[in-house]
């Protein structure tokens, strides 16, 4: 389907239509509904775990999942027509302690409340928190997690644990990333082909291991697992039909007694057949990816994939037939966007403070490529755009993978979205340039074409088992690496975590500086890749996951092997070294302060940082760093040290010999990890002070500091080049008002298009709210890249006096 | 060949077709008393003084060598009898509250800056826009700045008041790929009453331009109680459309976020206690336009 064939008219009544009474009732309980803590899962997760006792690893994981599918309470509420949640609440959670061990803090207090780190107050039962007790008794110090921790201790002592502690190694997928691999389950197969041909699939697998006489009985143990958790999945659902047909005999009301009826119908016949309808396909979406949630629950980092590709047969088809009316299919389709962007999971401290949120982050991709070289795009991108701008929900991350083709009407409403959500959604992404990449790294393109996005920005391939942020240890940090080069090695924490590259004070030339800091890098990166090695080594041994490897990956099904066991053929590896555009403006900071203009001594420089700006000559000191050159203004000398220090970093990282597995690849990716990341940073010589947050994105300039204007800022972007990562995010700021207009919309189209086609990677639009201009007009020197421009005139805003910036926040508070 | 340009303004929407970068040079003949712009009046570069931005750090006081600095930051720092305009001390303000309006630049200069957004105006159909202050005043410059950018497709735009010598406007229009062309006031004592000159220059020009065939947008700033009566939306309409060829007005509608620029220069802004006019009172007067037979917007 391409821009040619579109139905135009379609788009017109996708462009007209409002959330329904339902989903507004949704959204009204899941906004009251207190967030529960639910200890089901655990329950039957020791249950069965000491049941299997003894059994191989990968036969007792299945039997888990089987014992969690068929036991766990499962609900109806009154708003669903689309069933299957993780819990039975509105909106609530399960724990993964048998996954990554004791990691709610307080869980041993026994004052009766334990800290979960949920954004509200989680009710949580007396019963349950036994549960919790019981469970985190049962398993501490035997998940796969603590396992390798072990390890890490055995080889590098507290090592690990300093640099997580220093936020130079991100923790924050220590806990939820465990297991996190591979990246999008196979939506397509399971919708065409249904569970009962994976079955179908292991079955003749074990007949075929019995007449070849196989000795590696892992693979039989890894198709029996197989057979098991897809019978789980239809029984699962089989166990909601029961419970709707149950419900629709007591129920008065006659319109939802029939509803109650199709929810029974539908779940007795998917996920085990082939979807027939649009209805079927979502419902056994849902259902798969709650099984998938269970199994893993805080696997949820993608969940879409490309859905407006593998769904659109089943919504053109029922359309055209008339099977459901467009209102009734964007409400379905709204349903399942709702659920999926408000799961929420506990998490521990670290991955709270880097992601602020606990909600699951999901991503949908939408248009791109397809396999004939054409553009994908149709009618349900539009509606998966307007869903989106009507919901406002912080999750999925929706992108758009431009290309040449992308059409018109779908910029278009992308942009309007924008609009709607304001915070950068839907992203662009460069499909092209993407595809480009994996060609490079040996991936054919009829592969490539169908890359997907996991969690904010990170590409993988549905192909692969994307061994995502290098099994548990997503990136690291060059701002702090910075630090140690201009603290000898030691961290903020005090620890010695690098090298003794010197004492800064003694160096001579700027090149002394620029070696100190790619000693410590390559330092870094060593230990780190190893840890990792280590960690694919040790987690397969006490964590496996054989529904998410039977229905995440066909070569997992082919080769009888389970995703956590890396494949050389098959295992993707990937990591992010952020903070690229903070060491680049320190860097030329401390080159021509120091060593060219000799404005300072080194000396000078290290006693301002050390206090924070804070001693007697600390503001001047500041005020000169902030003065020199800064990324994103189109300023040669600048703009080139961040592609000298992007590309050395990622030439470290591309070249690290990964054998016998790919070697990593580089995606600076992480929509919120600039405010984690600067707890572990000191000042910098770019101006910044300690603990405030990097630079946000991997290419965006530092705040308020890119005061020439959007184009320059792209010009910066495109003359870095950044050609060795996959991910380089651009966060470009508007003000509403040049948003304002039909016309100016446009023309962001055009911008963006200009942006992609001198080969960028990804750029998102923020519109700066009435709220920031507000900030502003406290706090100019932060935001002294805000500008107003209107018909004709054109000013900074931190420059107008208070009533005209009055004058401009009503404005802003018009157009939006 | 040199001249002082105010400001250089990339990703403007609002001055031409496509993505474009705005070049306002300094030097204005015309006195509006609405003019949102006031630091492009002058041909030559001036110090302003935002004195919401000064931190009193009082920096500037040691790098003056005129003496021109006063202690008084509340009502202006600069005392314009003695500032040479040197920039010294917009050099050392760390708060950026002493700014220079206008820097010196050759034709080549402002060549190299509008060039580098050339693939901006390859997706959009965009490319430079002169405005000011006045631009068409330095033709030479104008006209060599634009035969540079014909010869790299890139599209040009003049935004111009009309106050000018009719040669001026010949030796550019060739070059120029669009016009604005701003109409204030259709009385003429009216006009020399609020913007200090008779608008005859302005009206035979532009109907050279329209005879001339032009692309021209002409722009009708908006002032309440100076050009919004029924009378001279009638006469202005009226002479918009007796024009040879398809014209179209602009509405731009009066603001006040000039007010900041005025302060910083220390000049009365003659009306500043004007109100703003709604959406829908200006809306009214785009249907007049309509309704008189001319193709009317609103500037955003």
């Amino acid at each position: 389907m391409n821009g040619t064939s579109i139905n135009e008219k379609l788009l017109e009544q996708i462009d007209r239509i409002e959330l329904s009474e339902r989903i507004l009732a949704w959204r009204r309980a899941m906004r009251s509904a207190p967030w529960k803590l639910y200890a089901d899962r655990e329950k039957y997760t020791v249950q069965s775990w000491r049941e299997t006792e003894g059994e191989d690893i990968q036969l007792r994981r299945a039997k888990l999942v089987k014992k969690v599918l068929d036991n766990i309470e499962i609900a109806i509420l009154d708003f669903d027509v689309i069933v299957g949640r993780p819990t039975p609440g509105v909106i609530g959670a399960c724990t993964t302690i048998d996954v990554a061990g004791d990691y709610i803090p307080d869980l041993w207090d026994d004052d009766g409340e334990i800290n979960l780190t949920l954004n509200a107050n989680a009710g949580v039962d007396r019963e349950s928190l036994d549960i919790l007790r019981e469970s985190s008794m049962l398993f501490k110090g035997k998940t796969a997690r603590e396992m390798t921790e072990k390890a890490w201790e055995a080889v590098y002592g507290s090592w690990p644990k300093d640099v997580t502690d220093a936020k130079i190694k991100d923790p924050t997928l220590d806990v939820s990333i465990y297991g996190q691999v591979t990246s999008v389950l196979m939506w397509d197969k399971i919708l065409s082909k249904g569970l009962g041909h994976f079955i179908d699939e292991a079955r003749s697998h074990i007949d075929a291991f019995r007449r070849r006489k196989d000795p590696d009985v892992s693979k039989l143990y890894f198709w029996e697992s197989a057979v098991i958790v897809c019978q789980a999945v239809i029984d699962h659902a089989r166990r909601y039909a029961a419970l709707a047909r149950d419900m629709a005999a007591s129920e008065k009301d006659p319109a939802r007694r029939a509803e109650l009826l199709k929810i029974a119908e539908t779940c007795q016949y998917v996920p085990e057949h082939p979807a027939r309808t649009f209805r079927e396909a979502l419902q056994a979406m849902a259902i798969v990816n709650v099984c998938k949630l269970l199994e893993h629950p805080m696997h949820n980092f993608a969940q879409w994939g490309r859905g407006d590709q593998y769904l659109y047969p089943y919504f053109k088809n029922d359309i055209e037939n008339g099977t459901v009316t467009l209102e009734e299919a964007a409400e379905l389709l709204a349903e399942l966007i709702g659920r999926w962007g408000t799961q929420i999971f506990v998490t521990n401290e670290s991955q709270r403070e880097s992601h602020q949120v606990n909600f699951g982050i999901n991503n949908i991709l939408l248009g791109g490529l397809d396999k004939e070289g054409k553009d994908a795009s149709n009618e349900l991108s539009y509606l998966f755009l307007h869903l989106v701008g009507l919901l406002q929900l912080s999750s999925p991350t929706v992108g758009i993978r431009w290309n040449r083709q992308t059409p018109d009407w779908l910029m278009k409403k992308a942009i309007e979205t924008n609009m709607k959500t304001k915070g950068g959604i839907p992203l662009f992404q460069n499909d092209e340039v993407m595809i480009c990449h994996y060609m490079d790294d040996g991936i054919p393109y009829e592969e490539a074409c169908q890359w997907c996005g996991l969690g904010c920005v990170y590409p993988c391939l549905p192909t692969r088992a994307e061994h995502y942020g290098a099994e548990g240890i997503a990136g690291y940090n060059l701002a702090a690496v910075l630090h140690l080069a201009l603290h000898n090695g030691v961290a903020v924490t005090g620890k010695r975590v690098g090298l003794e590259t010197g004492d800064p004070r003694n160096f001579k030339t700027f090149d002394e500086l620029y070696d100190a800091f790619k000693a410590q890098h390559r330092y870094v990166t060593e230990r780190i890749f190893h840890l990792a090695a280590i960690a694919r080594n040790e987690q397969h041994k006490y964590l496996r996951l054989p529904l998410i490897s039977t229905l995440g990956l066909q070569a997992s099904m082919d080769l009888g092997q389970d995703v956590l066991i890396p494949h050389p053929d098959y295992a993707m590896f990937g990591i992010s070294d952020r903070a690229v555009i903070d060491v680049a403006d320190s860097l030329i900071a401390v080159k021509k302060l120091v060593f060219e203009e000799r404005k300072l001594t080194m000396e000078e420089l290290m006693a301002a940082l050390d206090s924070n700006f804070e001693g007697p000559r600390g503001e001047e000191i500041r005020q000169l760093c902030l003065r020199q050159p800064k990324f994103g203004n189109d300023i040669d000398e600048v703009d080139l040290m961040a592609k000298d220090v992007s590309a050395f970093s990622a030439g470290v990282i591309r070249s690290y010999d990964n054998a016998p597995f790919r070697n990593y690849m580089v995606a600076r990716e992480g929509l919120a990890w600039h405010y984690f990341g600067g707890l572990g940073v000191g000042a910098l010589p770019n101006g910044r002070k300690a603990r405030e947050p990097l630079n946000d994105g991997s290419a965006s300039p530092m705040r308020g500091m890119d005061t020439n204007g959007p184009t320059a800022v792209i010009r910066s972007v495109l003359k870095a080049g950044f050609e060795d990562s996959y991910a380089q995010v651009l966060n470009q700021k508007f003000t509403a008002a040049i948003l304002g207009s039909e016309e100016s919309r446009e023309k962001l189209m055009q911008f963006t298009k200009a942006f992609m086609l001198g080969g960028g990677t990804h750029i998102q639009y923020n519109i700066t709210d009435t709220e920031e201009l507000k900030e502003a007009k406290v706090k100019p020197q932060e935001h002294k890249d805000l500008i107003v421009r209107i018909g004709g005139f054109s000013a900074y805003f931190v420059q107008l006096s208070p009533e005209i910036q009055n004058d401009v926040i009503d404005r802003s508070e018009q157009t939006l | 060949m040199k001249t002082v340009v105010t400001n250089i303004q990339g990703y403007s929407l609002h001055d031409g077709p496509g993505i474009r970068t705005v070049v306002f040079l300094k030097g204005c003949p015309l006195r509006c008393r609405w003019c949102a712009n006031p630091e492009g009046l002058l041909p030559e570069i001036q110090i302003g003084f935002l004195k919401n931005l000064c931190a009193g750090c009082g920096k500037c006081f040691g790098v003056c060598p005129e003496n021109a600095l006063t202690e008084d930051r509340i009502r202006h720092r600069i005392d314009y009898g003695k500032c040479t305009a040197c920039g010294k001390c917009a050099d050392v303000c760390d708060y950026k509250a002493l700014v220079r309006y206008g820097r010196e630049m050759s034709v080549g200069d402002v060549f190299d800056a509008v060039r580098r957004d050339k693939m901006f105006y390859d997706t959009s159909g965009g490319g430079v826009t002169v405005s000011g202050g006045e631009p068409l005043l330095q033709a030479g410059f104008v006209k060599a700045l634009f035969e540079l950018c014909r010869a790299e497709n890139i599209n040009t735009c003049a935004e111009t008041s009309g106050f000018i010598p009719a040669g001026n406007l010949l030796e550019v229009l060739p070059l120029t790929d669009y016009l604005l062309f701003d109409l204030k006031l259709m009385d003429l004592e009216k006009h020399r009453y609020y913007t200090g000159q008779w608008n005859d220059i302005i009206l035979s020009n532009a109907r050279l331009a329209a005879e001339q065939g032009a692309d021209i947008l002409f722009r009708i700033p908006l002032i309440p109680g100076v050009n919004d009566d029924e009378e001279n939306i009638a006469a202005t309409a009226a002479f918009i459309k007796e024009l040879p060829g398809q014209q179209r007005a602009q509405l731009m509608p009066f603001h006040r976020l000039g007010d900041s620029k005025y302060k910083a220069l220390n000049l009365e802004n003659a009306m500043r206690a004007t109100e703003v006019m709604t959406p829908e009172q200006v809306e009214a007067v785009r249907r007049r336009f309509e309704d008189c037979g001319v193709t009317c917007s609103i500037s955003k």
